[in-house]
């Protein structure tokens, strides 16, 4: 669902559809993109590790406000997307809104992270 | 002729030269083996696979090259690398599976990256070292990730798709130069568009990887194959000559084979290789240890892998288009399968002779010659399919790269050259 004032901001789930803790993922515009409760705020994040993309639905885990991937296990603060402990790059959050009981995000611009190689054209024998 | 006693058969028989013979312990002598995977299997190129084995990005085939673990990727570029499937941390094999996808991960690995699982470092289809898992807390500013990339092998994709491997970064021949000719037989209707395997299988053979050699190096053995006999014994079968290249590589003339002289088979012109004519065979045995054999619709490569002096492992694989209709390939596939596959007309055949040669060779058996001084030719005086000018051309280049004579491997093979001009 999309909104007819603002057709860039799409409805993600209810609040009902998100567990008490943890993150749940969703397919929203053409995104797919996960959602946690975050006191009385919700967080709407890219599907990936912004580490080497692993799936964090299936390796993120949440205590309190700390979100681990379980892989490296590198951190975040759930709130402000901070880093904690060995991680090297934030997270990034779609902008979102709880509207009447339901969450809202502007999913006009996917977010996603560098997964890019080194080049090694200039590798030497 | 009598049969001989001990004195009389430890002589060289009739007017034989000493370099129509061999002693039967570069068959089973476990120093001479350690010092073939050193000085040859190390040092050349070799096929690997094929590209079509691992057909996507992210896509891998392991393997190992003379007793090292090799590994060959396909990038997200769609470029084919390889590297040594060792960790560089302690040493683990990073992949365990003979083939498969980097593109999901694995439990401790993130997707599009090979993940040794014993301490989860990470490296991407480049060879770089990507992550070291807690490396700055363990290593501080000792170590780093560019510190510790993998060890990639040169590789090249040639001959109808398939990935050559060396270990031996200063080798000074690309895979074209090092084949010296020995593919133009078949280089068109190789790569006149892409290849796929459909067939593979394995087995470790009780013998040395040069009687396998030996024996697809020369076709006077198709005495052990009343199939080939039926179906090839004509004029041009005679005909066929038998022509050496550069770097110990032999090539086997093409002919017409008459299949529908063997009961059971019928003529094989529905389905050709493109550029071979109907019911065509050419044949190439790579130094040394390599057997592309382009026969009518089908074509074989078995790649030898020498496990010890009596033991090797051939996988054989059996190739056509990759834009083969299903019919067309089932085409293929039964004209491959009748006469190569496992319950073919031939392997077992060619199986059965090289370990009965090995079973007479064990490590402490007695030395002794064994014979390759047939020399047949035609009336232009090349070489034939029945002489063994395909064994003599082997086992010169073999002598030079191990510095040994072939007919008696304790001299070097200067003193062997020296010996058999006086």
């Amino acid at each position: 669902m999309s909104d007819s004032k603002n057709p860039d901001w799409s409805c993600v789930c209810t609040l009902a559809d998100l567990p008490d803790q943890g993150l749940a993922q969703f397919e929203v515009a053409g995104l797919t993109v996960l959602a946690a409760r975050v006191e009385d705020d919700v967080r709407v994040i890219p599907p990936f590790c912004p580490h080497m993309a692993e799936p964090l639905v299936e390796s993120g885990l949440c205590h309190g406000l700390t979100l681990t991937c379980s892989k490296h296990l590198w951190q975040w603060n759930l709130k402000s997307g901070d880093i904690q402990g060995p991680a090297e790059k934030p997270l990034k959050f779609y902008p979102s809104e709880i509207r009447d009981g339901s969450v809202w995000i502007d999913a006009s611009s996917q977010l996603a992270y560098d997964f890019d190689e080194d080049e090694d054209d200039d590798f030497e024998w | 002729m009598p049969a001989r006693n001990a004195k009389q058969w430890d002589k060289i028989p009739g007017k034989i030269e000493s370099g129509e013979y061999v002693d039967s312990r570069i068959y089973s002598d476990r120093n001479i083996f350690e010092e073939e995977i050193s000085k040859i299997f190390k040092k050349v190129w070799t096929p690997v696979c094929h590209e079509s084995e691992l057909s996507e990005p992210y896509s891998f085939r392991t393997m190992t090259v003379a007793r090292e673990p090799v590994m060959v990727v396909r990038g997200a570029d769609n470029q084919i690398r390889a590297f040594l499937n060792v960790c560089p941390h302690r040493g683990n094999m990073i992949e365990n599976r003979p083939s498969g996808s980097f593109e999901q991960g694995s439990p401790s690995g993130a997707p599009k990256h090979m993940t040794c699982m014993f301490h989860a470092w990470q490296f991407d289809m480049k060879g770089n070292c990507v992550h070291i898992s807690r490396g700055s807390e363990g290593y501080q500013d000792r170590l780093a990730c560019s510190d510790v990339g993998l060890r990639r092998l040169r590789c090249e994709v040639k001959y109808g798709g398939f990935v050559w491997v060396t270990l031996n970064d200063a080798i000074d021949q690309t895979v074209e130069e090092w084949a010296g000719g020995a593919f133009d037989c078949m280089e068109k209707s190789l790569n006149s568009e892409p290849l796929e395997v459909f067939h593979y299988h394995k087995a470790i053979i009780p013998c040395n990887y040069k009687l396998w050699h030996d024996t697809n190096s020369e076709f006077y053995h198709d005495y052990l194959h009343y199939h080939n006999r039926i179906t090839g014994f004509n004029d041009s079968y005679f005909a066929r000559k038998n022509i050496g290249f550069d770097n110990g590589h032999v090539n086997v003339g093409s002919f017409e084979v008459q299949y529908d002289q063997y009961e059971g088979f019928e003529s094989r012109e529905e389905l050709s290789f493109p550029h071979l004519p109907n019911n065509h065979w050419e044949m190439i045995d790579f130094f040394p240890g390599v057997n592309f054999n382009l026969r009518g619709s089908a074509l074989r490569c078995d790649i030898m892998t020498p496990l010890g002096p009596d033991k090797v492992m051939i996988e054989f694989r059996g190739l056509g288009l990759k834009s083969d209709t299903p019919e067309e390939r089932l085409i293929r596939q039964r004209h491959h399968n009748s006469i190569w596959g496992p319950f073919g007309r031939n392997l077992h055949e060619d199986l059965l002779a090289v370990t009965t040669q090995q079973a007479t060779m064990s490590e402490f058996a007695d030395k002794r010659r064994i014979l390759h001084g047939r020399h047949e030719l035609d009336a232009d005086g090349d070489p034939t399919i029945h002489d063994e000018e395909g064994m003599r051309h082997f086992y010169d280049a073999w002598g030079r790269w191990m510095d040994r004579w072939p007919g008696d491997p304790e001299l070097s093979f200067e003193e062997g050259q020296k010996r058999e001009a006086a």
